[in-house]
Order: C-alpha cells, then sequence, then structure tokens
C-alpha cells in the first residue's frame, strides 16, 4: 500500500516542518517514506509545498501528480490541489483562511479553523501542529502517538522549550474534528 | 551511527564525506546542491578540517586537485552548468592520476537552464567535457542510503585507483529526505605515500606531472591510463538487475529514476507482462557485457530517462543489435510517472518496434 499526502500554505506557516514531522512519524512506524519539497525561485509570502509519500514496499516515485490527501492551510493552496486529489480522496483545510466551497464532489472534505486554535493557544505559529493533529483525526495511517513522538524528535534538544506548546496544539487539532 | 535517520540527500552526501575522513572541501554555491556546502561550512573548521567557499568553480575544482595532489582526501560539489566549467580540471586530474571526488547534483540544462531536477549530464559525466582521452568513474544512486553508500565509495575508489570519481546525484535526489542509516565506512585505507606530494624533507623529491617528456612516453602514458581504466571495468562495473530471467522487456534506467522503473516493473507484471528492469551503478565503467548477454537472450530493451536520449546511446551500443532499443523520456522537469511509463511500455508491447516515447508535460 502506498499513499501520498501534499501540505501546502503560505511560506512561513510551517508547512515544510509539519511535512517533515509527518515523515519522521512515518519513519518511526517503521514505513518507507518520502519528503520532497518544491523548490527554485520562490518568494517570500508565496506559496510552498512538501510531498509525502509513505509506502509499505519500496516507495515508487517521490514526486506524483495527484494525491491521497492534500493539506492545506491557504486560499491559494486551496485552489490549487484542490484540483489534484485523486476521485475519493480528502482535502483538509484551514477554515480561518480558506472559504467553505467544495468545487469537487468526489473527493472528501474537512474543514477546521486551525488558525482559531492555535490562537486560542497563545500563538498563530502552531496552526502547522494543529494541522497535523486534524489530519490524523481525518486518515487512519497516522497515529497521535508516533506524530507526538516525531514532533519530540523534530525540536531535539535545542528546541526543547517549546515541545508542551506544539503537543497541546496537536492534541488540540486532534480534538477539533468532533 | 547505525540508527536510521530521515535526512536530505544533500545533508546525507556532505555528512558521508565527513565520515569518509574528507579533509577538504573547497566549493561554490548554485542550486539544488548548496546543502552540502552549507552544511561542511560549519562541520569542517569545528573538526579542525578545511573548508574554502571559492571564488569560482574553476577556482574551487584547481583548489581540488592542488589538495588531492598532497595525498589528502578531498572533495568538491556542484551543479550541472557549473560543472561544465570544471571540465578542463577534470582532464588534467586524470592525466595527473589525483583522486578527486566531485559531487555533480544536476538541474536541467542546456547553458543556464532551470533549477528543476533532470538527467542531463549522464554524457558530461561519462565522456567528460574536458580534452583529450580520458575516463571518469561515475557512480550514480537512486537513493538516500545510496547517497550515503556511494560517498564511501567514492572516496576509496578515488584513491585505490588514483583517478577522479564523480558522484552524479539530481536535484530530486538532492532535495528529498528519507530515513538513511550512516553505519561505519566500511571501505580500508589506501596508502597514498608512493606518490603524494608531502614535502622532500628528508628523502628525494617527487613530482607529478601532466605531460610526458616525449611523444612516446606519452603514448605509454595513456596507454597506462587505459590499462588502468580496464582493470577498473574489470573489478568495479555494478548493476542491478530485477525480474529479467524470463522477461521480454528490460526497463532500463540510472539515478532516482530506478525506483519509478522498478514499480512500473511491479504493475506491468501484475498485468500479466514479462517485464524487467536493469539499472547501471556505475555508468562508467558501464556494464556493456551484461546488457549485450540479456540483448543476446533475446530480451529488448527500453531506458527510461529525463534528457533526450543520452544513456540510451550506450545501450544501445552494448545490444550490438541483438534485440531492439527503445526510448521514453523526457528532457527535464517532472519524473516520469509509473503510470507514464506502464502506457508507453503497453505500446512498444503492443506495437512490437523500437521507437521514441517522449512524454510532454
Amino acid at each position: 500500500m502506498e499513499k501520498n499526502f501534499i501540505f501546502a500554505g503560505f511560506g512561513g506557516q510551517g508547512v515544510l516542518l509539519a511535512g517533515t514531522i509527518l515523515a519522521n512519524a512515518f519513519m518511526l512506524q517503521g514505513k518507507n517514506v518520502t519528503w520532497y519539497p518544491c523548490y527554485g525561485a520562490e518568494m517570500r509570502g508565496g506559496t510552498v509545498n512538501c510531498e509525502i509519500v509513505v509506502s509499505d514496499t519500496e516507495v515508487s516515485s517521490v514526486h506524483k501528480q495527484d494525491t491521497d490527501f492534500a493539506l492545506v492551510l491557504n486560499q491559494q493552496s486551496f485552489d490549487k490541489f484542490v484540483q489534484r486529489v485523486k476521485s475519493g480522496g480528502t482535502i483538509i483545510a484551514n477554515a480561518t483562511l480558506v472559504a467553505l466551497t467544495k468545487p469537487r464532489d468526489d473527493i472528501k472534505y474537512v474543514f477546521a479553523k486551525m488558525g482559531d486554535i492555535a490562537n486560542s493557544l497563545g500563538s498563530s505559529k502552531v496552526t502547522n501542529m494543529v494541522s497535523l493533529g486534524v489530519l490524523s483525526e481525518a486518515c487512519s495511517i497516522v497515529s497521535k502517538e508516533y506524530l507526538a513522538k516525531a514532533v519530540e524528535l523534530v525540536l531535539g534538544e535545542k528546541k526543547k522549550q517549546f515541545l508542551p506548546l506544539n503537543l497541546k496544539a496537536l492534541e488540540a487539532g486532534c480534538g477539533a474534528l468532533v | 551511527m547505525t540508527d536510521k535517520v530521515l535526512i536530505k540527500g544533500n545533508y546525507a552526501i556532505a555528512q558521508a564525506a565527513i565520515n569518509a575522513g574528507c579533509q577538504c572541501y573547497f566549493g561554490y554555491p548554485i542550486t539544488p546542491q548548496t546543502e552540502i556546502g552549507e552544511y561542511l561550512s560549519a562541520k569542517m573548521p569545528e573538526l579542525g578540517r578545511g573548508y574554502v567557499s571559492a571564488e569560482s568553480e574553476i577556482g574551487a575544482i584547481n583548489m581540488v586537485v592542488g589538495a588531492a595532489a598532497t595525498g589528502a582526501k578531498v572533495m568538491t560539489s556542484s551543479s550541472s552548468c557549473a560543472v561544465a566549467l570544471m571540465q578542463e580540471a577534470l582532464s588534467y586530474a586524470c592525466s595527473d592520476e589525483v583522486p578527486v571526488v566531485l559531487v555533480n547534483v544536476m538541474r536541467a540544462g542546456p547553458g543556464l537552464g532551470y533549477v528543476y531536477p533532470a538527467q542531463g549530464d549522464y554524457n558530461q559525466s561519462v565522456y567528460g567535457g574536458g580534452n583529450g582521452d580520458y575516463k571518469i568513474i561515475v557512480l550514480a544512486p537512486a537513493t538516500v542510503q545510496e547517497c550515503i553508500d556511494f560517498t564511501y565509495r567514492a572516496f576509496y575508489l578515488a584513491r585505490k585507483y588514483r583517478n577522479p570519481v564523480i558522484l552524479l546525484a539530481d536535484g530530486l535526489l538532492g532535495q528529498m529526505m528519507e530515513p538513511a542509516c550512516f553505519g561505519e565506512n566500511p571501505y580500508p585505507e589506501v596508502d597514498v605515500s608512493s606518490w603524494a606530494l608531502t614535502g622532500a624533507k628528508g628523502r628525494d623529491g617527487k613530482a607529478i606531472y601532466s605531460c610526458a617528456r616525449d611523444e612516446k612516453a606519452h603514448i605509454q602514458k595513456i596507454q597506462d591510463l587505459f590499462k588502468k581504466f580496464e582493470l577498473i571495468s574489470k573489478n568495479e562495473t555494478s548493476f542491478e538487475e530485477f525480474e529479467t530471467k524470463d522477461a521480454d522487456i528490460v526497463l532500463t534506467a540510472f539515478g532516482s529514476m530506478t525506483r519509478n522503473i522498478k514499480a512500473a516493473v511491479r504493475v506491468l507484471r501484475e498485468r500479466g507482462l514479462k517485464v524487467g528492469g536493469f539499472r547501471p551503478i556505475t555508468l562508467s565503467p558501464f556494464p556493456h557485457k551484461r546488457i549485450y548477454e540479456l540483448a543476446s537472450e533475446g530480451k529488448d530493451f527500453a531506458v527510461v530517462e529525463m534528457n533526450m536520449g543520452q544513456m540510451f546511446k550506450d545501450v544501445k551500443y552494448s545490444t550490438e543489435g541483438k534485440s531492439s532499443v527503445s526510448l521514453i523520456n523526457r528532457p527535464c522537469g517532472e519524473w516520469l510517472s509509473v503510470e507514464e511509463i506502464v502506457a508507453s511500455v503497453e505500446k512498444i508491447l503492443e506495437s512490437k518496434k523500437e521507437g521514441i516515447y517522449a512524454s510532454s508535460i
């Protein structure tokens, strides 16, 4: 079984970091995984995205045209990637910045006010962690426990002081889908 | 160091170079490999080793050649259009027989090209852009794990044979992260004391010359270089083969396209088609002999690559007309998807004719 994810948002919203944490969570689960960022002549304030592929066997191709899951944190990313979700796939959107529209009827939509939840915890910077919580609830292939372990691994000793807030945001995201 | 870490190809190469004992790095930044220099600029001074941000790529490679002449383990890294600038020094390094390790993280060409990943430097690496008869060892990794393993191997081969080695990666491999394990550098140290220029204190002087003293000596020098490469060919040619035994057609790719053809072989096998895969690990020396053997058994080939058909020519040459060779390609940008490869192979099997199955975006 192979599944792929696209994480997208404004530069600075932390989508590359969120993707890195998801990839680490899969690694800790013992899966084969790849993470690939869009790179090139990017602009500050422009959109950024990364792609994660997880597989039980060797990952086939790192960069794919379509995706099983899209996690989008801003409107531009929603508009762009809603077209790239496979039929039957899921788009998970930050409803704080994305309008509640459903341009296609063959995919699933998950809207959560990730930005508002992050703000209520004290920092909009943890929107990305809230989004990971929402993702783990919306798709059953990554557990909250592994995500939490991956957050700890990625923050490491150097940024340990940010761990409690980030874990709280992850937890809040998991609870946002009731 | 046996634990897996999620790491970018570029950082993996840089850390593997440190583990392999790289003493000096000389480089100049260019996308998509700048992380190698960035990483080493922090780590090398910490370890008391050399890091120089050169004034240009030409400067960097010539510093590498100079340092290599002293027997030091040295490396530079760059990308496509900037590796083009280094060709003169590579020809010298082959002639001088100094162990240079050059990492090329390919982007699109020709000219300035673009920062997209591509595989357009097969010819540049294997056949070279420098003058005269020379050969370079070229290793093509397909995964981040191989970026590590082949970096170790590159340092070893360069010193074992006193020959430049190119590690030919691409932007996709350089920028992606994948779990990988550093382990220990598995190769032994090579004694370079017989030729390394380390100062003549207490002994007679030595010299490394790029030119020979007369015509006869020069002819001998080139013949010796080629004899050495024959030995490299015999000892070091490596490749990976999958599901070829009963295959009617063998998909052939190098570098990170390997994973796409592996998946395509799986899909086509599930559809009941007899398809295998072949992947040269050393692009130079190239596994001509094995391809010839497979072609002699009547197996056709389809070369899948992100250029206009560069390795295609070597595969075609290796088959010596014993079977047909098709090309499935795109010049750069989005890697050919598994679906595109599968569709092209089905077309080839249907038409039973060799041809070019280029994909536009």
